[in-house]
């Protein structure tokens, strides 16, 4: 057996919300027998981001912001690999927004998860761009991961778990994946993710999150019925929670980027690229010119 | 040999004097065509030059566009020789002009010996030796549509050099007949309308006769097409890159090419996307590269430091214009190099390759993407603007010397037989071997934080000092690996001459211009800029008493970098340097070595 890189001890703050994350990733992937060395964590920068170093899997630590940009290389480099992206609300609302909302219009079958603290915590709490109204001064008006993302229109699976809650959260993270493994499309789930130092909502936050799966009028496959269910809620007071969009069956069965590119998933990385096997296209190729 | 139907076409009597002159033979032909961007041009520029491969002439050819879709001056330069050329013909002998301000532009080029032919149908020119003819009214007349125009001027121009009419008809055969019915048809006419109205101007007719030359079954191509091609051929299998003047056009080509390859080209939603979806599918095992020009390249700089921290293999092709900021993004220059030489923040290693000719650009494509995964970093491609979009007869790409070299890959095979894998493996010469991910038995982590060699985040001083020299010194053990120069001229000579990338083809022919008149000189085109090619360069300096450094921009940017590697040779340089957007033309480079201004 060859020796390799081991996961290291957390760095995080005893009681951050991320460990739920950590340890429902850890569940979902046992639950789908993924192979430790067939899955890629591509992490961001910030405390979450850090989470790849913390799992027995391959690891990519992607600079501030573009981890989706990263992980979807992986992904079409390679099909056949599982790839979580994994980082903070600072990381992909802020300097990593453009790709965020890309990400969904490609649909390259990737899972997103973005640990949302509405906090910058590890450069000690200044706001983010889901800070609410007065967080350490913050003038300006939160953002809505889940609203954008269900306004794109594509074939994802949208969702949104609380850390105070890892079973639920375990159980969405294995439906995503499915989604993923299946070739489906992108997965986006934003989990609410308290940053006990710097803005501990963990109290405030198990007392709003709403299950929307128990509302009246719940149909992930209804956008419009989903938009309107998500905004009520939260007109209320309420954070909706639970699994927001995934296509009705049949529908966009076909649409993940890497299926598009790749029908038989072999991807770049691992195509041949030997001179010998390739010698008679080359030659085709290079007389294209004459 | 008029046609019934050209007698009758009402082309405007010309005052000139009507006698006849004896053929003049050239061997190096040159035509500027000059109109408004988007009324076609270039299509004239297009069947002159096929005409010419079809004669077995060597041939150049350069555009002038502005950075619109329409409108605005525009022109096409077409350069004819026996002799192989990279570079355009000092002056133009035929100036063919669609409106005044074409006649205006293109004065400045017209050797002086040289014809204007011209669009008569809205003005008269005054210009001597210049000969009307009302191509668009007889397009729109004639042929329904003005855009003809062109190919009446083709068909005028065929008669003016003597070109054999069924090789000339031929030409339009084939770049039409696979439209076939009017286009056609219409385009055929267009050229005996044009061929008719020359051949009533006995000043005009066979007044040149082009000579054939024996450069069969060569190919026309550009670098930005080279460089796509030799990607392939290297292995490249991931693209993914942002438009941009004048970068664009690898990716255009790749999105044709890769696909039967199991490749994949995407075209990114901004710079940062691109250089790090590369990165990502580089990370995955792929070959990969982007292409990009000056903003762009600002924009990727983060990850191109990143791509060289965490070691993960990339080729950035800088197709270079005219900077900074906006700059003018049609227009050429090499202004990049010092901003390429230090780029980013920190200090990281990089190898920086120029190909100087499409041959260059296929080969050296090919050998970036070895040493990228040989070496774990970034390669940088420069590559500038009269090199990837200039069209250039080359021979045929050989296979010959294209090696992909995977010796830095571990299959599962190889980890299998390690007791220990770590993909920062402290080594003699920095190299770690890698397995990507999905390699069976072995996980790898992969950072641009600092690390220790299982990829763990570490700020250990030690373990810092240790990491550094490792990625550093890469720059010292690669260096016989490297692209070596091409040497040209007399080995004896006591005068240098260096350059990279598009300089090559005017310094050329300088050089030739020079033997001529009795000064020997050589040049070191430089295929490596950096690490700054010591060995070579020293030598090559030791030997000279002075060496002209010939670059496109106003620092000197090459000079500076050999100056501070070389510092004892500081006296033998100097520059000579061009700035204006456009291509040294070689009586530029004469006139310094003459004692001119430089």
């Amino acid at each position: 057996m060859t020796e390799s890189v081991k996961p290291v001890a957390s760095t995080w703050c005893a009681g951050c919300g991320d460990f739920g994350v950590l340890a429902a990733v850890k569940k979902a992937a046992a639950e789908l027998k993924i192979a430790p060395h067939d899955e890629v964590l591509v992490g961001g920068i910030g405390c979450s981001g850090g989470i790849h170093n913390f799992l027995e899997t391959n690891g990519i630590h992607a600079l501030h912001g573009r981890l989706l940009a990263q992980a979807i290389g992986v992904k079409l480099a390679n099909p056949q690999l599982t790839v979580i992206a994994a980082g903070g609300d600072g990381d992909g609302y802020a300097i990593g927004m453009g790709h965020f909302i890309h990400a969904f219009k490609k649909n390259a079958s990737i899972l997103y998860i973005v640990m949302n603290n509405e906090t910058y915590g590890l450069t000690k709490g200044q706001p983010s761009p889901t800070a609410r109204l007065g967080y350490e001064g913050n003038i300006e008006n939160p953002f809505d991961s889940i609203l954008t993302a269900l306004s794109i229109p594509s074939h994802n699976f949208i969702a949104r778990t609380f850390s105070g809650d890892p079973k639920t959260m375990t159980a969405v993270l294995v439906e995503a994946l499915k989604f993923n493994r299946d070739g489906k499309g992108f997965a986006f789930v934003e989990d609410l993710s308290p940053c006990v130092t710097y803005n501990d909502t963990f109290k405030e936050w198990r007392e709003k999150v709403t299950d929307v799966a128990k509302l009246p009028g719940y149909d992930p496959t209804d956008r419009k019925a989903m938009f309107r269910l998500c905004l009520e809620t939260m007109e209320s007071g309420k954070i909706p929670i639970g699994i927001m969009h995934r296509p009705a069956n049949g529908e966009g069965a076909a649409d993940s980027l890497e299926l598009k590119l790749l029908p038989d998933r072999t991807g770049p990385a691992r195509a041949d690229i030997t001179l010998e096997g390739n010698r008679a296209a080359y030659d085709k190729l290079l007389q294209r010119l004459t | 040999m008029t046609t019934p139907a050209a007698r009758t076409t009402p082309f405007v009597a010309e005052a000139s004097p009507a006698k006849e002159v004896p053929s003049k033979e050239l061997t190096d032909v040159a035509v500027m065509i000059g109109g408004q961007g988007g009324d076609g041009t270039l299509t004239v520029s297009d069947q002159l030059g096929r005409y010419f491969r079809k004669r077995g002439l060597h041939v150049y050819s350069c555009r002038n566009v502005l950075s619109r879709i329409r409108g605005g001056h525009a022109d096409a330069s077409v350069r004819a020789c026996r002799a192989p050329t990279a570079a355009m013909k000092p002056e133009v002998d035929l100036l063919l002009a669609f409106d005044e301000e074409a006649i205006e532009i293109g004065l400045a080029e017209l050797a002086s010996d040289g014809l204007v032919m011209y669009d008569s149908t809205s003005f008269q020119s005054k210009v001597p030796n210049s000969f009307g003819f009302p191509f668009a009214m007889t397009a729109g007349s004639q042929l329904g549509r003005p855009i003809y125009k062109n190919t009446i001027a083709y068909g005028a121009i065929s008669v003016l050099m003597g070109f054999d009419p069924v090789v000339a008809r031929s030409v339009l055969e084939e770049k039409f007949g696979k439209r076939g019915g009017e286009a056609l048809e219409k385009n055929l006419k267009a050229f005996e309308l044009g061929r008719a109205a020359a051949l009533e101007r006995p000043e005009l007719a066979r007044r040149w006769t082009v000579l054939d030359g024996d450069a069969h079954g060569w190919v026309l191509t550009t670098g930005n097409q080279a460089a796509a091609l030799g990607f392939v051929v290297g292995g490249g299998r991931f693209f993914a890159g942002y438009p941009i003047t004048p970068a664009t056009e690898i990716m255009e080509y790749l999105a044709r090419y890769l696909p039967a390859f199991h490749g994949v080209v995407r075209q990114a939603e901004d710079e940062l996307a691109a250089v790090n979806m590369i990165i990502g599918a580089a990370y995955a095992g792929a070959r990969v590269m982007t292409s990009t020009s000056g903003p762009g390249l600002s924009l990727m700089t983060e990850g191109i430091g990143h791509a060289a921290t965490a070691e993960i293999p990339i080729v950035v092709a800088d197709c270079q214009r005219v900077g900074p900021s906006t700059g003018e993004p049609t227009r050429h220059e090499q202004s990049d190099l010092s901003h390429l030489a230090n780029l980013g923040h920190g200090e990281y290693p990089r190898f920086i390759l120029a190909p100087g000719t499409v041959d260059d650009c296929f080969h050296m494509t090919a050998d970036a993407l070895n040493l990228a995964e040989r070496w774990r970093l970034p390669v940088i491609l420069l590559l500038d603007q009269a090199l990837c979009q200039n069209t250039v007869t080359t021979k045929p790409f050989e296979m010959t010397g294209v090696a992909v070299d995977r010796s830095n890959f571990l299959t599962s095979g190889d980890v299998a037989n390690l007791p220990k894998y770590a993909a920062y493996q402290l080594s003699e010469n920095g190299r770690s071997p890698y397995a990507p991910p999905g390699t069976p038995g072995v996980l790898a982590q992969i950072t641009g934080n600092e690390h220790n060699e299982m990829g763990h985040v570490s700020v250990n001083p030690v373990n810092r000092v240790k990491m550094m020299r490792k990625r550093m010194e890469k720059m010292v053990h690669a260096r016989n690996e490297l692209p070596g120069p091409h040497l040209f001229g007399d080995a004896s000579a006591r005068v240098g001459l260096i350059g990279y990338g598009s300089t090559f083809g005017p310094i050329r022919e300088a050089q030739a211009e020079l033997a001529e008149g009795g000064v020997p000189t050589r040049f070191y085109q430089a295929r490596t800029l950096f690490p700054v090619p010591v060995d070579t360069l020293g030598k090559f300096l030791d030997e000279v008493d002075v060496a002209y450094v010939v670059e496109h921009n106003y620092t000197g940017q090459f000079a500076r970098l050999i100056r501070e590697a070389l510092p004892h040779h500081h006296a033998k340089l100097r520059s000579i340097l061009k700035y204006d957007g456009f291509s040294f033309r070689s009586p530029e480079i004469v006139r310094v070595l003459r004692g001119g201004p430089a």
